[in-house]
């Protein structure tokens, strides 16, 4: 709980700084902006935040988003699918996708890093073979589609911003209602206790393989409707790094069986909310990364420096 | 504590077996033809023309064309797959160097060995290359500087977008709109005659991240929208930024100019939300690189252009010429299949 309150913090001084820098009529927008972008991303990280949790690690996201979306947007702009058709396929896909991951790390004993750092490459060049390395995107047709998932508005939100409402209400109950979620947690904190006390730790790891990989599918058609336009060799790229910093940031630990979805989604819209700070702030583009970088890496140091010292007080 | 499991060797057979399997699709093809290769900077899809045009003039010429793409806009690939088309027996390169300015000395070696002709970037004066084919950026730069003055004719902001500012043809072509602006060679902003240059925002090639940007940018800008204009110097920038305009509900009153053929921006003009864009001939890049080559394999000197540059002519598409362009395009994309 301190965590959440310590991460709401820092946030909103992000934001109050954020504002403070922006004329006040255009609050309104980048507020919106910045619900599509929490809701885009915050997705994937919950994904993302999901499989850490469980102790896994999938370094393949963002190329995966690469093939999703260049199957998506090839599928229905050439091929002449229905975007329904589209995206049962990419859904289908990133089932299919995670499960491969699940049963080479569960089943033939792989580490996940490995096994996703060969997914990164696999997919990505699936993607560029699939597109045959030309762009594609729905031009101005599918008008609803592009509505559904991204151009919809509600009580002056995007659409975007609603589905992460709705998968965090899926992913809370999963992970911090359900058996389901404490299996995670034990399986992350010790996978060989978990085994030893008769949970079935392989098909929950495969399940949360799936998990993972059926957000960055469901981020690809965000995406192609957000933006309209695939490159196959570059859409999604590096975007496992957003993920996974979202993820950490709102409190999953890399060592697994720690984590909260409401910590996820924070970490989330800070990650955001301070690109934004930085860009408005007026920081070089050259500096821009290091900017970013420096302030994390504080607020990193800064959780470890209260985590101990309230260790301490704890013991003393 | 092991002992060499039995599974780690039908494991590397298996990897093998794989590899052999997809590189069935390289065929090598009649063992006499002349050989050369093609190499582009990035994997980006402005090169399928290129490829378009290498395989029409394999054909006409009868030569056999290995066309390349690194998988990272980086030198250390390209340098590797150079180095494996040599072992591989190619007899002519034409490529468009990723770092002109520091694999100078790298191709220079690389030119001693076979004939090495550079299309879309050049290495610097004093090269070896045999000569240098592509588009004139400068010149292309200022064809887009002139429709700004045409869409903002008393003046205006401009902000330039770009996916970074280390390639070539980036920093040749934002010379060119700020020359144009300004009225002289050399030009720095940020006062540019009437027009004035707010700021140059880099994406680092990443498409979605020049959207975001583009976004904040509208969001804090305070100026009026009317006089507001975004030149996108490389092929997702002035469509990414139209999203974004559509974004902030801007759309029709802040203007946009830019560079490529990408379908998003064609409809963007079409739709009169986009004023016009600069287009190279990619096609002719490919066509033009492999008969020089060829030439140059069978000794024939006469192939090269006159002073060792081929500037191919860049073209200004704009509302009332896009439905033409775009038809031509579609069929140097999908050539009809030769029986």
């Amino acid at each position: 709980m301190k965590k959440l309150i310590g991460l709401l913090l820092v946030l909103i001084v992000l934001y109050g700084a954020l504002i403070t820098m922006l004329p006040p009529r255009a609050i309104g927008q980048n507020n919106f902006n910045l619900a599509r972008r929490v809701g885009q991303y915050g997705i994937i990280s919950l994904g993302a935040g999901v499989l850490i949790v469980s102790g896994g690690i999938d370094l393949s996201i963002g190329s995966f988003i690469g093939l999703s979306a260049t199957v998506l947007a090839v599928g229905i702009q050439r091929k002449g699918w229905s975007p329904a058709t589209g995206i049962a396929a990419v859904l289908g896909l990133g089932a299919v996708v995670g499960w491969i991951h699940g049963m080479l790390v569960t089943k033939a004993k792989l580490q996940p890093f490995v096994v996703t750092l060969c997914g990164l490459f696999i997919y990505r060049g699936l993607a560029r073979w699939y597109g045959d390395d030309s762009n594609a995107g729905l031009g101005s047709e599918h008008e609803t589609f592009r509505r559904a998932f991204s151009k919809y508005e509600f009580a002056g939100l995007p659409v975007e911003f609603w589905y992460l409402m709705g998968a965090v209400v899926v992913f809370g109950v999963l992970l911090h209602r359900s058996t389901y979620g404490r299996y995670l947690f034990a399986i992350g904190s010790n996978e060989l206790a978990a085994r030893y006390s008769g949970i079935r730790v392989d098909r929950y790891k495969i399940f949360a393989y799936m998990l993972c990989s059926l957000t960055a599918a469901f981020f690809s058609i965000m995406f192609l409707a957000d933006s309209n336009s695939v490159q196959p060799s570059s859409t999604g790229s590096l975007i496992e790094l957003y993920a996974i910093a979202g993820a950490v940031l709102g409190g999953c630990s890399l060592r697994g069986g720690e984590g909260s979805v409401a910590g996820i989604v924070l970490g989330t819209a800070i990650l955001f909310v301070l690109m934004t700070t930085v860009f408005v702030a007026g920081v070089s583009d050259k500096l821009e990364y290091t900017a970013i970088g420096l302030t994390l890496l504080v607020g990193a140091m800064l959780d470890e420096f209260l985590r101990r010292r309230g260790t301490a007080v704890r013991k003393a | 504590m092991h002992a060499p499991r039995p599974i780690s060797v039908s494991f590397s057979a298996i990897i093998t077996c794989l590899a052999l399997a997809m590189s069935g699709g390289c065929n090598r093809g009649g063992d006499d033809k002349i050989h050369v290769a093609f190499v582009t900077n990035n994997p980006h899809a402005f090169w399928t023309l290129a490829e378009r045009g290498c395989e029409k003039a394999a054909k006409d010429f009868n030569v056999q064309v290995e066309f390349r793409r690194p998988a990272q806009n980086s030198p250390k690939d390209q340098q590797d797959i150079v180095d494996k088309l040599l072992l591989m027996g190619i007899q002519g390169i034409a490529v468009s160097p990723n770092d002109g300015k520091n694999q100078a000395d790298y191709y220079n070696e690389i030119a001693a060995k076979v004939p090495l002709i550079t299309q879309d970037s050049d290495l610097p004066p004093g090269s070896k290359r045999r000569c240098y084919l592509g588009t004139d950026n400068v010149g292309a730069g200022k064809a887009a500087g002139q429709m700004v003055k045409e869409i903002l004719p008393d003046g205006g902001q401009v902000v330039i977008l770009v996916g970074s500012l280390d390639v070539q043809n980036a920093v040749e072509r934002r010379q060119g709109v700020l020359d144009e602006l300004g009225g002289k060679a050399g030009a720095t902003g940020p006062q540019l005659g009437k027009h004035e240059l707010l700021t140059t925002i880099t994406d680092g090639g990443k498409a979605d991240e020049c959207k975001r940007k583009v976004e904040d940018f509208l969001v804090k800008y305070t100026g009026d929208p009317q006089k507001l204009c975004f030149v996108g110097l490389w092929a997702y920038n002035p469509h990414m930024a139209l999203e974004a305009i559509k974004t902030a509900k801007l759309e029709g009153k802040v203007k946009v100019v830019g560079f490529d053929e990408d379908e998003p921006t064609l409809a963007g003009i079409r739709a009169g939300l986009i004023h016009g864009t600069v287009v190279q001939s990619p096609f002719e890049f490919g066509y033009e690189a492999i008969r020089i080559l060829t030439g140059l394999v069978k000794k024939d000197e006469s192939v090269l252009p006159p002073g060792g540059v081929l500037y191919i002519p860049f073209k200004v598409i704009k509302k009332d010429e896009v439905d033409a362009f775009e038809k031509r395009l579609n069929e140097l994309r999908n050539p009809p299949k030769a029986a």
